[in-house]
């Protein structure tokens, strides 16, 4: 898996000329990219087109992404990144099943299957997609001059 | 190229495109967030470069939600809605399911196809009281094709239609009222957009509605139709029927009242022919006697005829009236 994220992060390399400011503040990079997906039928196979978020409604798809870069000499490791799902979008549900996520705004992380919440009687309830605060990802090492980009999807509400 | 790469590790980390596929969220939650709120994310990462711990965040992204074109009306009316020769008021609710505050433009069409008559429309109100009943010259008058005030994303109004029966109409016949609603900015196939139309410097796009929706309210005629018929009874003093001087006549007029609805204010009047005599006390309505004054009763009757108020007599009943006159 590690060898994987090597190769595809030397590939993106290739194409971002590391900063030279952000490598005078943090050996490491981080890039956020939003695209909205938007999902169409072609002869029977639903295909997603990604495009700029020039006109967005309630209910639209949205591909939050964070790419990051290590621009330092050394590797890093215990490389957390943590995105707090903005207010008026919701996790998407059918992209949560690797996620590691929080339902409680980043004390508690797990799997949204694994999570419960208060259900408002005294008692809690399964967590569902649209309870998660904050969508993290542990790389447990990114080698100098490795990058690579981590995404979740999101609805608008 | 860099989107091929993006593609690529999407597809690394489990987000496998095909099975993002499988839900497309055809419903949101009521209306959704408000046109013009910016969606703000920014990521933080920690880490650990030697023996420093460092952590560092990304660019803050800002997306901007513009506005979703989306309406529903509905009838409140009931399933129909029974119509005399009184104008009834028909109640429709057109709420606002998009995200943004909206204007709609209101059109009635009392001509839907298939009708039987074509109600006429005397008023188009909204219900701006919020009593839920029309109060003429206190509810806001629309005129026919014009626009709403604008409504808040969720909020719903109630606008009657105060319509009343054409001369043309009989009864049992059938008619339906169509109320619908079209965004102001614009209405058309979902998707469509207006670019920088929205509220809030946003661009408006035209939801699943259309941003245009109609209900039909349904109306029933409900008449009665009066027939009246008279004829005589001779008694001459002969012990025949012949018409001679001295013969009294009495007459019977009856009033028929038919159809599902009333009629209202019946009067019943016949004037004293000429050439002879009202029998005074004579006058009866349903056999039982009215005096001739004019007083508590239904009738009166004088030398120069005979009245009976009968006021309102339900469809399939008969009223009889009877008076005397002596030919001279």
């Amino acid at each position: 898996m590690r060898k994987n994220l090597l190769l595809l992060g030397a590939f993106i390399a290739a194409f971002h000329a590391p900063s030279v400011l952000a490598q005078a503040a943090s050996p490491v990079e981080l890039k956020g990219d939003v695209k909205l997906d938007k999902i169409v039928v072609q002869n029977g196979k639903e295909q997603h087109i990604l495009s700029e978020p020039k006109i967005v409604v309630p209910g639209d798809r949205l591909i939050f992404s964070t790419a990051y870069h290590n621009n330092g000499a050394m590797v890093v490791k215990n490389f957390v990144v943590t995105n707090p799902i903005p207010e008026g979008v919701t996790l998407a549900s059918d992209a949560t099943g690797l996620l590691e996520v929080s339902v409680d705004g980043g004390k508690n992380w797990g799997r949204l299957a694994l999570l419960t919440v208060p259900d408002g009687q005294g008692g809690t309830r399964p967590a569902q997609a649209a309870d998660a605060t904050h969508v993290r990802w542990t790389l447990a090492s990114v080698a100098a001059g490795a990058s690579g980009v981590l995404a979740y999807n999101a609805i608008v509400r | 190229m860099s989107k091929y790469a993006f593609i690529k590790h999407v597809r690394f980390f489990g987000l496998v495109a095909t099975a993002i596929a499988a839900v497309h969220p055809a419903s949101v939650i009521a209306a959704g967030v408000s046109a013009g709120t910016l969606i703000q994310s920014t990521a933080t990462a920690t880490y650990t470069a030697g023996t420093m711990n460092g952590s560092v965040q990304s660019n803050t992204l800002s997306v901007k939600v513009d506005e979703l074109l989306d309406v529903a009306v509905s009838s409140l009316s009931g399933s129909t809605t029974t119509i005399g020769s009184n104008q009834v008021v028909l109640t429709y609710a057109v709420t606002n399911t998009g995200n943004g505050d909206e204007a709609f433009n209101i059109h009635v069409d009392p001509a839907v196809a298939g009708n039987q008559f074509d109600a006429v429309v005397q008023a188009i109100a909204i219900d701006s009281n919020g009593n839920n009943a029309y109060d003429a010259g206190v509810d806001l008058q629309l005129t026919n094709h014009n626009a709403t005030p604008s409504i808040a994303p969720d909020g719903m109004v109630r606008i009657f239609v105060v319509v009343s029966l054409p001369a043309s109409a009989s009864d049992m016949q059938t008619s339906s009222v169509q109320l619908s609603a079209e965004a102001v900015t614009g209405s058309g196939s979902a998707g469509t957009a207006y670019a920088g139309q929205g509220t809030s410097s946003t661009d408006a796009v035209v939801g699943a509605s259309g941003a245009l929706a109609f209900a039909n309210n349904d109306l029933l005629a409900s008449l009665a139709v009066v027939t009246l018929t008279k004829s005589a009874n001779i008694v001459d003093p002969f012990g025949g029927t012949q018409p001679v001087p001295g013969a009294i006549v009495t007459y019977i007029i009856t009033a028929a009242v038919s159809g599902t609805g009333q009629a209202e204010g019946l009067q019943i009047a016949d004037v004293i022919p000429t050439g002879t005599t009202y029998q005074n006390g004579t006058l009866k309505l349903e056999g039982a006697s009215l005096s001739d004054a004019s007083d508590s009763d239904a009738g009166n009757a004088s030398a120069s005829g005979v009245n009976v108020n009968l006021g309102t007599i339900a469809g399939g009943t008969n009223q009889t009236v009877k008076f005397d006159v002596k030919i001279n």
